[in-house]
């Protein structure tokens, strides 16, 4: 008997604690209600059209399948765009980061960390234009550098219309992003508890131990966020490279947003779903998988 | 309630709020068309109805038969009994008189003739006149001095048309005209024929004929009454004088800063209103002292323009001006300036519309002569009634959107006399990029991509400038092959230029741009080949280096394209090759050479493109180039010959390049398939191809049609005015002088062209993006700064990414 009352008590103890989540749950509902209406109509909707885009003709709508994902995959412009965009990636996204963590850990330590630090932050205050029409008056044929080159009986070159247009852009990257990576970075030192350096050091651990053993596992959190705002960051490249240079600059800072601007001019609404999609998947997939890293790295 | 209950009902509504506001910031209320604000009236007579309604009430424009063919009108005026009075002359035999209406406008009788010495001679010419509201005249005489110069006299003429010389003088001229040196004048004023422009052009233009003999110290520009009393003249240093008119007494003398370019003067009861470039500066008259600006009535004229015209009422209170946009209400000390007609529905948006008198007959009724090439006038001059209708639409049932990348003469000038036949329909042309706006050419496209794409886009297009092929393999474009070529007999190769091989026609040209060359033998063959011409060492020497590369490029482009849609680049190395062979040794000097301004027949000045022949035909005559060219998309037979004979064996013929029988397509005209008004879109597009169409010439390109083709070259507008014209150019070369008889066109002239168009086949490719990539780089190899190959390579570069897109 006593078993089955037992039974009755459980099930009503069960029930009660899932009225009591589903009340809860309801609440929170309510609460990101507004703000996953916006992301529904501004984002998930209007990606679904570009899904749905990337399988249909650009004007007549007619059903292509998979049509556009053959076209856009043998377009050399977009192959070119993938390379230059993965290249430019590839090249700035450790570079940053790097030089970023270096300096903050450097500026960690100053006196006028702050001061310094503020100063990093100035060419995010820039508006692009402004950037834009420094690099024209720089590096145009006949532009400042060429004029000091010249000074210095060196010839100049034609800067934007050749290979070092792609490290000017990887150059004005760097020096754009850098501040706020460094911010970044000396939040998350910031975040480390002394004690456990002072502990450390006790027990007799070196300058390069601490950074190596302390510092850089307390920043993986850190370094998680940093990594995909860099990376999100790289795209936003294209504006100067765009005011600087146009809808078709030197084919090795040629980048996929110049192919999806150019695109939209000539209506190849679905070449740019078709490589949208292509891009969306690629960047999920990598977001993903460097979580997952990190994720296991961790356990 | 609780605390807690508070909190999150706040909460629910502020989400809500939310929700509406982020919504509500998406909804499609768009701001209204401003072209419906022709609606507006003072008078409060229009009818213009509660919100949601239809709103009623628009100007409606008549031409006048008025039985009387004016050659020129100087001044209109409603004196004070009623009487419309017009000072002009018959343009059947030039008499210059005064005509009056008593019946509004509709028919004119000659009220007297003007005496003979102010009727053109020998002697002199008249060139300015103005009447009074008592019904005097006043006349602005040139005597031509014998072996001294022109003097510019005043006659005062009474109301039956008695004359008296007004006893004064002006004084010479000081300091710089506001207006250009370079003219067009007809030299039938000195012999009495019948050529009468009023621009100050033509005027302006006896200050610089030395080569003729003559000189002048001063002459009157523009002349007003000033109550019935005095008068203002303007003269060549834009000074203004106030003058008694009986005793010839000089009351004051406005003079202007030399950094202001005075434009015109009227008068508004007591006040002067001086229309700048870039300001209304009013005067009191008795005073002589400049009045504060009245800021409404700078901002209304900033936007609307100045003043082509102007007239007032209530005793100078109210004033009425013609501006491009259409007529504008002003009353002096209000915060409104009203525009009453939208120049765009009416003959007064049109290019070639230029008013000469405004006369309000009351506040609903209103009388326009202009100098309008869109009239049925024989000689242009026409008189215009504007009619307030209270029962018809402010703005037509049907709005036909038609747009262009680059602003187009010939379709404003087409709109104009279509909408005069179709009442009933708008046409709201937009030319994206325009001096206003800083817009390039890849953002007006993405706007227009926006636009269509959201079901708001233009019916018709004009495709210049466009990636049209691209437009068409996308679906952009109807076919019109059903549409077009019906009509008239065509130029077949060049009206079928984008014909895919299904036969349909998504584009087709409206004109035509013909790549003409023009040298001595020495340089030139018509017929030549493009590596013979270019075999001649510095046979460009002296050229723009950027035009010169974009000139060839419309006749070489063209021979580029592979079949697989690249280009070649062997073809592109021996083009800039043979290009930097002809064009020799650079001079860095030519960075600071003057662009030439041409002027056209009606004094209209104009900047010519640096592509079009007509911009080179002072450098090959005067021997600072060798050879001319170009594309023509206007004939000017009479100078093309002056040229030839300044040249003694000069000769044209088609530009050589590496394709053959190339022209350049023109006025791309397509019809969107998104649009919504498509029969509205095809009716104007058969318009546009229509005889009557076709015949526009405003520089733009030929003809497609060939009897409106052989129109616009035949020169037949100076049958019976065939007279000496001078032209001079600008810049430092103003004692180069080049003068022809304005004469039709020679038959076997008329021949030549009509086989030089008969003969092209090949379209030239109209591919902006292309074309800028070649010139720059070409730029660069003709300076030196690069070699032909390294050109090629950087052309590849860019345009292979272009072409794979």
């Amino acid at each position: 008997m006593g078993g089955i009352m037992k039974k009755p008590y459980r099930l009503t103890k069960a029930r009660h604690a899932k009225i009591a989540f589903n009340h809860k749950s309801f609440h929170g509902f309510l609460w990101i209600l507004p703000s996953l209406l916006g992301v529904l109509v501004f984002y998930l909707l209007p990606y679904a059209d570009v899904v749905r885009r990337s399988f249909f003709g650009a004007v007549d709508n007619h059903f292509t399948g998979l049509d556009n994902y053959r076209v856009v995959l043998e377009n050399t412009a977009f192959l070119l765009a993938v390379k230059n965009t993965l290249r430019f990636t590839i090249f700035c996204i450790p570079a940053l980061i790097l030089t970023a963590l270096l300096c903050a850990v450097v500026l960690y330590r100053s006196k006028y960390g702050g001061i310094i630090k503020s100063a990093f932050l100035m060419p995010m205050a820039l508006p692009a234009v402004s950037v834009a029409l420094m690099w024209r008056l720089l590096f145009h044929s006949q532009g400042i550098v060429n004029q000091w080159l010249t000074h210095s009986s060196v010839s100049g070159t034609d800067w934007m219309n050749s290979e070092n247009a792609f490290w000017i852009l990887v150059g004005s990257y760097l020096w754009k992003n850098l501040g706020y990576d460094i911010v970044l970075w000396m939040a998350g030192l910031g975040g480390i508890s002394q004690n456990i350096y002072e502990a450390a050091r006790v027990d007799g651990a070196g300058e390069w131990q601490c950074f190596w053993k302390i510092t850089l596992p307390n920043l993986r959190t850190s370094f998680y966020t940093i990594t995909v705002l860099s990376f999100l960051n790289s795209f936003k490249v294209f504006r100067e490279a765009y005011l600087v240079a146009g809808d078709y600059p030197h084919e090795s800072i040629y980048m996929l947003q110049h192919l999806f601007n150019n695109w939209f001019r000539s209506f190849s609404f679905d070449k740019m779903a078709a490589a949208a999609v292509l891009e969306s998947l690629v960047l999920l997939l990598l977001i993903l998988l460097f979580q997952r890293t990190l994720e296991h790295s961790d356990n | 309630m609780n605390h807690k209950t508070i909190k999150r009902i706040t909460g629910i509504l502020l989400s809500v709020l939310l929700v509406c506001g982020t919504l509500a910031g998406c909804s499609g209320k768009e701001q209204e068309e401003i072209s419906g604000s022709a609606n507006k009236n003072t008078s409060g007579t229009n009818t213009k109805e509660e919100a949601g309604e239809r709103a009623m009430g628009r100007f409606l424009e008549e031409e006048m038969d008025t039985g009387v063919v004016f050659g020129n009108i100087y001044d209109m005026k409603k004196l004070e009994d009623g009487t419309l009075r017009i000072l002009g002359a018959d343009g059947d035999n030039g008499q210059k008189g005064a005509w009056d209406s008593k019946d509004q406008g509709v028919s004119w009788e000659k009220a007297y003739d003007f005496p003979t010495e102010l009727q053109d001679s020998d002697e002199g010419y008249m060139e300015y006149a103005a009447l009074s509201s008592d019904g005097q005249a006043v006349c602005a005489y040139n005597q031509i001095q014998k072996g001294s110069g022109v003097l510019s006299v005043l006659y005062l003429l009474d109301k039956e048309g008695k004359g008296s010389r007004i006893d004064y003088t002006f004084p010479q001229s000081s300091g710089e005209s506001s207006m250009a040196k370079s003219f067009v004048v007809s030299d039938d004023d000195l012999e009495g024929g019948p050529s009468e422009d009023t621009n100050e052009a033509d005027a302006a233009s006896e200050e610089d004929t030395e080569n003729t003999g003559k000189s002048v110290s001063n002459l009157i520009l523009g002349i007003q009454f000033l109550g019935n009393d005095q008068i203002l003249a303007k003269d060549m240093s834009d000074t203004v004088y106030q003058i008694s008119i009986a005793d010839g007494s000089l009351k004051h003398t406005y003079e202007f800063d030399g950094s202001i370019d005075t434009h015109q003067v009227y008068v508004s009861g007591k006040k002067m209103l001086v229309f700048t470039s870039s300001e209304v500066l009013l005067y009191d008259t008795e005073t002589g002292e400049q009045l504060p600006a009245e800021e409404t009535l700078q901002k209304g004229t900033a936007e609307s323009g100045r003043f082509q015209a102007m007239d007032s009422i209530n005793e100078g209170e109210s004033v009425y001006g013609l501006a491009s946009g259409g007529l504008y209400h002003y009353k002096f000390g209000g915060s409104v300036m009203e525009q009453l007609i939208d120049g765009s529905m009416t003959s007064m948006g049109a290019p070639s519309f230029y008013p000469i008198a405004l006369t309000m007959l009351d506040e609903q009724n209103l009388l326009v002569a202009a100098n309008d090439g869109n009239s049925d006038s024989p000689t242009g001059i026409a008189l215009l009634k504007y009619t307030y209708s209270a029962d018809t639409p402010a703005k037509p049932d049907k709005e036909l959107k038609v747009y262009s990348l680059y602003d187009n003469r010939e379709m404003r000038q087409s709109i104009s006399r279509f909408q005069k036949e179709h009442t009933d329909i708008y046409v709201n042309y937009q030319a994206a990029m325009s001096e206003e706006n800083a817009v390039n050419v890849s953002d007006a496209l993405k706007t227009l991509t926006t636009e269509i794409m959201a079901g708001k886009g233009p019916d018709l297009l004009i495709l210049d400038g466009m990636p049209v092929k691209t437009y068409i393999e996308k679906g952009i474009l109807k076919d019109v092959s059903s549409l077009i070529g019906k009509d008239g007999d065509y130029f077949e190769k060049i009206l079928k230029a984008y014909q895919d091989e299904q036969g349909q026609i998504c584009a087709a040209p409206a004109r035509f741009m013909l790549p003409i060359a023009q040298a001595g033998s020495a340089y030139y063959t018509p017929g030549q080949d493009f590596d013979s011409l270019t075999e001649n060492k510095g046979v460009f020497a002296g050229m723009e280096p950027k035009p010169v590369v974009e000139k060839f490029w419309y006749t070489c482009g063209a021979a580029w394209q592979k079949e697989d849609g690249t280009l070649d680049a062997a073809k592109i190395t021996d083009f800039l090759t043979k290009l930097k062979n002809a064009y020799g040794e650079y001079e860095n000097s030519m960075d600071d050479m003057d662009m030439t301004v041409g002027f056209t027949m009606d004094g209209n000045t104009e900047e010519i493109g640096k592509v079009s022949f007509s911009y080179g035909d002072f450098d090959l005559a005067f021997g600072r180039t060798n050879i001319n060219i170009g594309l023509l998309g206007k004939l000017d037979y009479g100078m093309m010959s002056a040229v030839n004979k300044k040249l003694q064996d000069g000769d044209y013929g088609l530009m050589p390049g590496q394709a053959e029988n190339v022209f350049v397509p023109s006025m791309i005209m397509g019809i969107s398939s998104k649009s919504n008004q498509t029969e509205t879109a095809e009716q104007f597009l058969t318009y546009l191809f229509s005889q009557e169409s076709q015949k526009i010439s405003q520089s733009g390109g030929l003809p497609v049609e060939k009897e409106a083709f052989r129109s616009v070259i035949d020169g037949h507008q100076y049958r019976d005015y065939e007279s000496l014209v001078c032209v001079g150019s600008s810049g430092d070369n103003m004692d180069e002088v080049l003068d022809y008889a304005m004469s039709p066109t020679p038959e076997e002239e008329i021949k030549k062209f009509t086989d030089l168009a008969e003969s092209l086949t090949t379209p030239a490719l109209r591919d902006d993006v292309i074309k800028d990539v070649v010139s720059e780089q070409g730029e660069k190899v003709l300076k030196g700064e690069i070699s032909p190959e390294e050109a090629t390579d950087a052309i590849m570069q860019k345009v292979n990414i272009y072409l794979a897109e």
